[in-house]
């Protein structure tokens, strides 16, 4: 009797103790990512937004009853690593979505994981691969507000709107493959604008002292100069100008940690171009990140969870929307036809359709820091591109 | 003239960064694979004395430095002092394991965010003009003026101070220094806390100057052709390589092509193995123990 008891005792214990129900099926979700090493900065607070988007969603409910288990790895922007994560989210924890934030020399090995073990694989934060764009791989999925081609056109663009075509332009890159495509691209499409190349200056990941790529830029006579690149070697390149007495106008790509070096450098000749608004326009959804970010005691401002809270948007809509949520097929299925309203921290809905994993339409803003008002005023509203 | 100030820039970055690498490779024929980490975490100890002394920016400054000192002579009487005895090339391996802690304990302590310790003292960058119209920013300046001090001073100190002769003696002869009652460990980890210093504090300038993230360990990387072109054992080497390093960098920027910058370091490294693999003012002697 005695042992019987403890036999029911035991059970009794067992079962309280098993984690609830819901876990077991709760829909989950794998990310790779650069959490570490020299390129963090640009991929981590993507991640950590996106991450605190999750949990804000498992409290409320998660995806029609179903909790979302985000299982995180960090990559360190080696592609072995990548590839190895990516391996033991589809062979051991069976997730219905894999996602990669992290360098372009890790989306070979997660592509090919992701292909063969027929999972959706998603680039969020990071550059978005050529294979997104129409014709769509019908695997690869992408929110990341960059992208090539329609970046520098936008740019350029502004710059015509701005200060006409005749005007001589300088560009910068860093010396990674993505960088200096897109600004050989936007040097072609300058000169065919009628605008004066005069300097394109590559520099390496980092370099001690910009002042001998900058002194290129000055000496050259550059009126404006385009760069897209990491923040990091923007920003740099920026400040080397000015001292050394340069007085254009410079024109950035908006990474996350473009509002607070606005706040920080306040140079009214230096703007920068982005597709996901700033959060000086003080949004409501941009009051949602910020609270989110507060109550979790966030390791990164709340200004720079803009790419991982709209990773958040889509991931939510893709499950809501699959019919069944626990098969990737049915995932990718819904990926393959999503309108997901971003709230105003892009310039319109995000749209995927069967040709096209990129979105249908960019939308680009350009802000800069106005000495007059003390604060981040926007130059230019959305312009949109239709993406083909 | 705005070449060569950048090329006494560059030049002053590498030097102040390279004098690590001779100074622990000429105590103790160590390759410390960990300096450019350790010049970073000197930089990232700003960051956390600017905001414990942020009414106090010369102090928060001084006193990043000397911990960064600290931190060296840690790092031998914890680290290496094991090693000693051991075969060099486990002594090497266990400074790249060091790189690999030091990396990651930065990202969990500071994480992955760009810091402007500048700001964060509520410190200015002014830029100084020179004859010929040629600019220069304060910090930079502040670091030509730091290399000279510190390559003057370590002079001073290996001529002529006691524990100076008493380095240069356990890196001539460590059995026969000992005998003489040098401590080495003593030794050891003055140099360690010398080198990790003098790497602080071009880390802590180049944050000055331009801003700090966890790239910074990679600039280190770069400082190591200049160390190895003068020739690892000499501090008189260490800064003609650093100049030729920079001359031949800034140089390529400015009338080749950009893109070279990153190589032409290793470029001058591959041509000076290939003539002199000792390098400029290394000796024979020393690659024979290598």
């Amino acid at each position: 009797m005695k042992t019987m008891n403890w036999s029911i005792l035991v059970g009794l214990a067992t079962v309280l103790a098993a984690p609830p129900a819901l876990a077991q099926d709760a829909l989950k979700i794998g990310l790779t990512g650069a959490l570490t090493g020299p390129v963090a900065g640009t991929y981590a607070p993507a991640v950590e937004g996106l991450r605190l988007y999750i949990d804000r969603l498992n409290k409320a409910g998660g995806v029609n009853g179903r909790q979302i288990e985000l299982l995180l790895q960090d990559d360190a922007s080696e592609p072995s690593r990548a590839a190895a994560n990516a391996k033991r989210f589809l062979t051991q924890d069976g997730v219905v979505m894999l996602l990669n934030a992290s360098l372009s020399s890790t989306y070979a090995p997660t592509i090919a994981e992701a292909k063969r073990a027929g999972v959706p694989l998603l680039f969020t934060a990071a550059a978005c691969p050529p294979e997104v764009f129409p014709p769509a791989d019908p695997n690869l999925f992408c929110t990341t507000a960059f992208g090539t081609e329609y970046d520098s056109r936008a740019a350029l663009n502004f710059i015509k709107e701005t200060a006409g075509t005749e005007v001589k332009i300088g560009f910068q890159a860093m010396a990674i493959p993505v960088s200096r495509g897109e600004i050989d691209y936007a040097e072609n499409l300058a000169k065919g604008m009628g605008m004066t190349s005069v300097a394109k200056e590559i520099t390496p990941p980092p370099a001690p002292d910009y002042s001998p790529f900058a002194s290129n830029i000055s000496s050259a006579g550059a009126e404006w100069v385009w760069s897209w690149a990491p923040w990091g070697s923007q920003i740099k390149t920026f400040e080397a100008l000015r001292r050394l007495g340069w007085e254009g106008n410079y024109l950035a790509w908006a990474h996350l940690e473009a509002e607070s070096e606005l706040e920080r450098v306040k140079d009214p000749g230096f703007y920068v171009l982005g597709a996901n608004a700033l959060f000086a326009e003080d949004l409501p959804v941009m009051q949602e990140i910020t609270d989110a970010a507060q109550a979790a005691g966030a390791e990164y401002p709340a200004n720079q969870m803009t790419e991982g809270w709209i990773a958040g948007m889509v991931i939510e809509a893709a499950l809501a929307s699959a019919e069944d949520p626990g098969s990737a097929d049915s995932v990718r299925e819904a990926m393959s036809g999503l309108s997901v309203d971003t709230k105003g921290l892009r310039g319109g809905s995000l749209e995927w359709t069967e040709e096209n994993h990129f979105r249908t339409q960019q939308h680009y803003k350009v802000y800069r820091w106005n000495p007059e008002s003390e604060g981040i005023e926007t130059v230019s509203g959305w312009t949109t591109f239709d993406v083909e | 003239m705005q070449l060569a100030v950048n090329i006494l820039v560059l030049a002053a970055i590498y030097a102040l960064i390279a004098c690590g690498y001779v100074l622990i490779y000429r105590v103790s024929r160590v390759l410390n694979l960990a300096h450019g980490e350790l010049m970073m975490l000197g930089a990232y100890m700003l960051v956390a004395t600017a905001s414990a002394f942020s009414m106090s920016p010369v102090m928060a400054v001084v006193i990043a430095a000397l911990m960064s000192l600290a931190v060296g002579g840690m790092v031998y009487l914890f680290l290496m002092r094991r090693m000693t005895g051991e075969m060099v090339l486990a002594a090497v391996l266990t400074t790249v394991a060091l790189g690999i802690l030091i990396r990651g304990a930065v990202i969990l302590i500071w994480s992955a965010q760009q810091y402007h310790p500048r700001a964060m003292l509520g410190w200015g960058n002014p830029v100084i003009t020179l004859p010929g119209d040629a600019r220069i920013s304060l910090y930079a300046a502040l670091l030509i003026m730091a290399t000279v001090v510190v390559y003057g001073g370590l002079f001073l100190f290996l001529r002529f101070g006691r524990w100076g002769m008493r380095m240069r003696a356990a890196g001539q002869d460590p059995l026969l220094a000992a005998q003489r009652g040098i401590n080495l460990h003593a030794v050891f980890a003055l140099a360690w806390g010398l080198s990790t210093f003098t790497g602080a504090l071009a880390g802590i300038l180049i944050a000055l100057d331009s801003g700090l993230d966890s790239t910074m360990v990679m600039i280190g990387l770069k400082a190591f052709p200049a160390a190895l072109v003068g020739g690892l054992d000499s501090l008189a080497g260490a800064l003609l390589g650093a100049l030729i390093i920079a001359a031949a960098e800034v140089g390529v920027i400015r009338f080749i092509d950009p893109l070279l910058a990153d190589v032409v370091p290793f470029i001058v490294l591959i041509a000076m193995l290939v003539i002199r693999p000792w390098g400029l003012f290394g000796t024979r002697e020393e690659l024979d123990r290598v």
